[in-house]
Parts: structure tokens; sequence; C-alpha cells
């Protein structure tokens, strides 16, 4: 189990992370394979237990990229991603789970070096952490 | 339902024989239950390419698909037209994006490149399997009324417009002039407060004592600059001060404005009431460049505390010194002071010479001026955002150059920056326009990817209410929330919000949202 590839899941908002990601694939920037994304409206659209139950899944780290606050698509979206993604993230350390494997990010989609970023940071955590020992037993 | 899953994958984004195997690709989708057909199209965005895959998909008697390519948003919309053809939802339609997802930024991965692809289109394999078909609905609009605010030269623009083509104006304004205008004129007016939905809104007018509701299809915000607000010390010393707008009005209509010239950046140096606008610079650079040019012997001079000349604006600059044209620049150590008793007469440091100047001028102008006060009032009541100086702030300058981010909803004239009364013309006409096509339509498009409530979880708390910035929960009759579709934008923060689990976002609901990262983090890779 412990010589298994990280698994990290970035849930990101269908305006500027997308964009951004897309951007930065274009631009030539390579980031960690380990690496998953899942496409959601807005970076305000994942709830705690959406990310709580990545977790369940088996993802070793978990982030989510939304537009910049001050330039949300949806006005306050990351910021409702941020509350979510800081409250996930105090109910980690309940959990006796190192909280740094929760992350939020923003990205403009015209920064290309956002997204990668992102992305190698949390597989770094991941890989530096470990694998998480909770393997989906509830659901 | 059944529904039989068509899989497209575009050989012009996807292959790239070191890295991914289109056969293997294929294979996955090919042992899914469900999955009719598999097309490999050299290129889905080409028009043949797309005709073939929908005729496929007909061919097939497929619901939904999955289109293996890149970009969503560079697909060609003749892709989803054709589908559509085929009897394929937009919606239904999946799309993965392997090019900027696998191939781009694992280029140099090919041990992981292949299973990561696998598993994606796994992944969206079971997205597609959960997708539902949603469905629009279009409401009648209640009036096809043209509300414009403020009767200035662009808002008298806009309502010949709109009136011109078929729609019934109304012109709301603050002061009491009268004139022939068409449709109705309601002087003494304001608009205090707002509320429905493009299409449907309706505007709280105050006119006079009388406080009255309006029902409207679009809106035109017209409301003008602050010219008549200025503050500042220099504009309060000299009351004959121009605008800068005016100065080059004038210089274009070959008339000759009173010399020598001095155009100030902004009437208040201490930034206190009014900071330096950014079109500042390059407006005034073309000014007094088109000023010399008409009338040599005239005496130009710029007071600025700095220049920004952005870009080929660089050349305009150099070509001003050329011509003779004088630079002051100032800071706050020394800014320009008009003399008390003679109006004609200001003093500022140079800055190149350290020394006090005194320049005696025939004409003042001012390159930065106010917005006007009233904004804040009509962009509170229309929930219509503002730029950082005061005025409305517009779409896209190259796009939509009239419009608000709010649909029915339109801005012209001083209301966006300082502007010549030809300019603001041009513009009232634009957004007048612009409303009549958006009102003359008459029906109302909505659904789709809305927020849905199931009521019996919901305890009515108001998180959802208090979450949405764009109004659409409500406590409905039955005391549960209900959500105003036609204010739904999609975003979903509501669902993410709800504490009881009472609200989904239909298209990314939490089951299809949970099960798509499910099958991705069950992919070894």
């Amino acid at each position: 189990m412990s010589d298994r590839r990280p698994r990290v899941v970035g849930f990101c908002c269908e305006r500027h992370a997308s964009d951004s990601a897309t951007l930065a694939a274009r631009s030539g920037k390579e980031w960690d394979a380990s690496v998953r994304t899942v496409t959601v409206p807005c970076s305000g659209r994942v709830d705690g237990l959406m990310l709580l139950r990545a977790f369940e899944d088996g993802a070793d780290a978990v982030f989510v990229v939304g537009c910049l606050e001050k330039n949300c698509y949806y006005d306050t979206g990351s910021i409702e991603g941020r509350k979510r993604v800081e409250n996930v993230k105090s109910m980690l350390a309940d959990l006796g789970i190192e909280k740094e494997r929760i992350e939020m990010f923003n990205a403009a989609s015209t920064n290309p070096w956002a997204f990668p970023q992102a992305a190698n940071k949390m597989a770094e955590v991941a890989r530096r952490l470990g694998p998480l020992e909770s393997g989906g037993e509830s659901k | 339902m059944t529904g039989t899953i068509q899989v497209v994958i575009c050989r012009c984004c996807v292959e790239k024989p070191a890295l991914i195997d289109l056969a293997r690709l294929e294979a996955v989708a090919a042992e899914t239950e469900l999955v009719s057909s598999v097309v490999i199209s050299e290129a889905v965005c080409d028009g043949k390419g797309a005709t073939d895959v929908a005729k496929d998909a007909q061919a097939k008697d497929g619901d939904r698909a999955v289109v293996v390519a890149c970009d969503k948003k560079d697909f060609d919309p003749a892709l989803l037209r054709a589908y559509r053809r085929a009897g394929i939802d937009e919606l239904m339609v999946e799309f993965l994006n392997m090019r900027e997802g696998v191939v781009l930024p694992h280029a140099r991965d090919n041990e992981r490149a292949q299973a990561k692809a696998e598993t994606m289109l796994r992944a969206a394999l079971k997205r597609a399997m959960m997708l539902k078909p949603l469905e629009m609905e279009t409401e009648e609009m209640r009036t096809r009324n043209v509300v414009i605010v403020g009767a200035g030269v662009a808002g008298r623009a806009a309502a010949e417009t709109a009136a011109r083509a078929g729609m019934h104006t109304i012109l709301i304004e603050k002061g009491d002039r009268s004139f022939k205008a068409p449709g109705v004129l309601m002087t003494r007016a304001k608009v205090v407060g707002g509320k429905g939905y493009p299409g449907n809104y309706v505007l709280t007018i105050k006119a006079g004592e009388k406080v009255e509701e309006l029902e409207c299809a679009a809106v035109v915000v017209a409301t003008g600059g602050g010219w008549t607000t200025l503050k500042g010390p220099l504009a309060k010393a000299c009351k004959e001060a121009i605008p800068l707008y005016r100065l080059h009005e004038q210089v274009t209509a070959g008339a000759v404005p009173k010399g020598p010239i001095v155009i100030a950046d902004t009437p208040d140096p201490s930034g206190k009431s009014l900071r330096v606008m950014d079109f500042a610079w390059e407006e005034a650079l073309e000014t007094a460049i088109s000023l010399k040019r008409t009338h040599p012997q005239t005496d130009v001079t710029m007071v600025f505390q700095e220049m920004r000349a952005f870009g080929l604006s660089e050349l305009a600059y150099k070509e001003a010194a050329d011509m003779g044209i004088r630079f002051v620049r100032y800071d706050k150590s020394g800014a320009p002071k008009i003399d008390s008793k003679d109006p004609t007469k200001l003093t500022v440091k140079d800055l190149a010479q350290g020394e006090l100047l005194t320049l005696s001028f025939g004409t003042l102008a001012f390159a930065s001026l106010p917005a006007n006060p009233d904004n804040k009032d009509i962009a509170d009541a229309l929930r219509i955002p503002m730029t950082p100086e005061g005025a409305m702030r517009r779409g896209s300058i190259q796009r939509w150059p009239v419009s608000t981010p709010r649909p029915g909803i339109y801005v012209c004239g001083s209301a966006l920056f300082p502007k010549t009364a030809e300019v603001a013309k041009a513009e009232g006409e634009a957004a007048g326009a612009m409303a009549a096509r958006f009102a003359i339509s008459g029906t109302i498009s909505f659904g789709g990817v809305v927020a849905e409530v199931t009521q019996e979880k919901c305890s009515a708390c108001l998180t959802c209410v208090r979450t949405c910035p764009f109004e659409a929960p409500f406590i409905g009759k039955a005391s549960k929330v209900e959500i105003r579709k036609q204010l739904c934008q999609g975003c979903g923060m509501c669902a993410g919000a709800c504490p009881s689990k009472a609200i989904d976002l239909l298209h990314f609901t939490d089951d299809q949202v949970r099960e798509q990262s499910r099958v991705l983090l069950g992919g070894d890779f």
C-alpha cells in the first residue's frame, strides 16, 4: 500500500480554474499525473461531504481551485469555496488527519502557472505525508 | 428510460502514438455496457466530422454522447447543432478534455498517460450514464417596455432608437426639463429600487412624492457624468474651466479656444475627491496634438503628476514634445494653485527645474472628471457592478461595449466615463437598439442547469437565501425554500451551502460529482 502512487483530486471551477488549466497545458506547462481533475460549475459548489467523500474514496490530498476572489464569475463563489475548504480543514484536524491534505487555490484564467503550481504542490504534499489509510470502509 | 452512449474520439486532439493508444481507449469504451458505438473521427470540429458523428448517433438511436477531444469551450457550435438535429440535447453530451488533460501536460510521462486517459474515459462514461435530460422553460414577457434612466443626450438617443424599433419607451428624468420625447417622459423621478429578472424587471420609481412600480423588459442606464458635482481647489478657483472632452469638441469643430491653454490632469491634485483616470493621459495628448496642428500659434501646456503614455501613445508623447507642447510635471510638494486675485494665473512647481512657474491661461481643461454620484443608488437598485471610480461597469469593450453583466440592462453615455455629446449619442443609439432587440423577442428562456429543492428535507434555515448572490432562493408558501429558476445561474453555491442537503444542482448533482471523483480515484496510475 505504501509504495502506491499518490492520488490527488482537484475540484476545478468551470470558469477561471478550468481555463487556467487549459491555458497552462497549451503554454507547455506540465504537472504531476497523479492529479485528477473534476469540473464543477463553481468552487462554491463543493461541499464538505463531497470533499470528505473524496478522501474516503482513496484520495491522499484534495484541492479546490476557484476564480480570484475579487473577480469571481459568480460574484462570491470562490469565497464560498474557501469557507467550505476551511471547514473541512478543521474537521480533518478533529479526525487526526493532517490538515495540509486539503487546500484552496485561486487562479486567473490568464495565469498559466497557477494551476500547475497548485497541482504540483498538492502532489508533493500527498507524497510527503504518504497514503491516507482510510480506505473507504464506511459509505 | 434506456440510454445508449455514443463515444467519439477525435484523432486530431487525442492521437499521439507513443503516448496514447487509441485502440485501447476504444476497447475501454466498447466493453462498457450501454455504449452503442465508438466513432474515431479525424476531427470533430470539422463540419463534415460533426455531421458524420451526428448521423451515426441518429442511426444507433443514441440519446447521449461522450466526446473525447479538447476543451469544451473551443468546440464549434456546429457539433452541438448537429447533435441537436440528431435528437441529442446539448447537456447530454459529455466533453472529455483529453488534449489539455493528458496529451499536453503529461507529454513526457509515457507510462502513466495511457492509464490516466483510460481512467478519465471511464469516469466520463460513468458521468454520461448518470446524466438526465433537462428541460428549458419559456415565459412570456409581461410587457415590452424599455425604461431609460436619464434623459440627457445618450438617454434621448436611446429612447428614439428603441421607439423606432417599435418599443414603448419610458424616460425617467431626475430634473424637470421637458422636451418632446417618444413614449412617456417622467420628470422629477428617480429609480429607488428594482426586482425581477431579465425580461420582467419591476422598478420602483419615486416621482415627486409618489412611489410607483413600473414593469419593464429592459433598462438603459444613461445617468450622465458628474461635471456639475466637480470638486477640488482648482475647480473652485477657476469657474471657467472646462472638461477635456469639451475642449476636444471645440477643436474638432474648428472653434478657436481662448488661448493660452493649460490641460491639468485633475481638478483635485491632492487626490482626495478624485483620482486621476487611466485614460486621461492619452486623451489629453490626442487633444493637445490636434489643437497644435490646427492652431500652431497657440501655447499649450500640460500640467501632470505623471504622464502614462501606454504602448504606441509613447509616439504621441514624442510628437507632442516635438510640436512644442510644454509638459510640466509636479508632485504633492508643489501642486498647482490658482491665484486668488487673478483667476487666469496658475502657479506650479516644475519638478524638472525645481522652480515655481506661473502660467497665464485663457482656457483651463481638466482631464479627469468625477462620475455621477447618483450612479451608486441606481447600481444598488438594479444590482449592477460599478468601477472603482464610481461609474457603471460594462462588458467586454470589444464585444459588449454598452452591456452590463446583467442581461437586459444596458448602459451608455457619460455613465461609463466622461465623453463628448457626439460619442454619448452614438452609444445611446447602440444601447437603445440593444434594449429593443432584447425586448422584441417577447419570451424569456430559462432552466437547464439550475438548483432543485427537495422540500421534505428543507428546514427553512435561510442559508441558501443568504448565500445566493442572485437572490434566486426564496421561502415559498409552504414555508420551504423554492428556487426562482429565472434568476438561477447554475453555480450551485446553495447546493454546497445547504446543511440539510435539501438542494441539489441539476447536471452537477452530488451523486454525479461524487461518482466521477470516485472512478477517477479508483484508477491506478
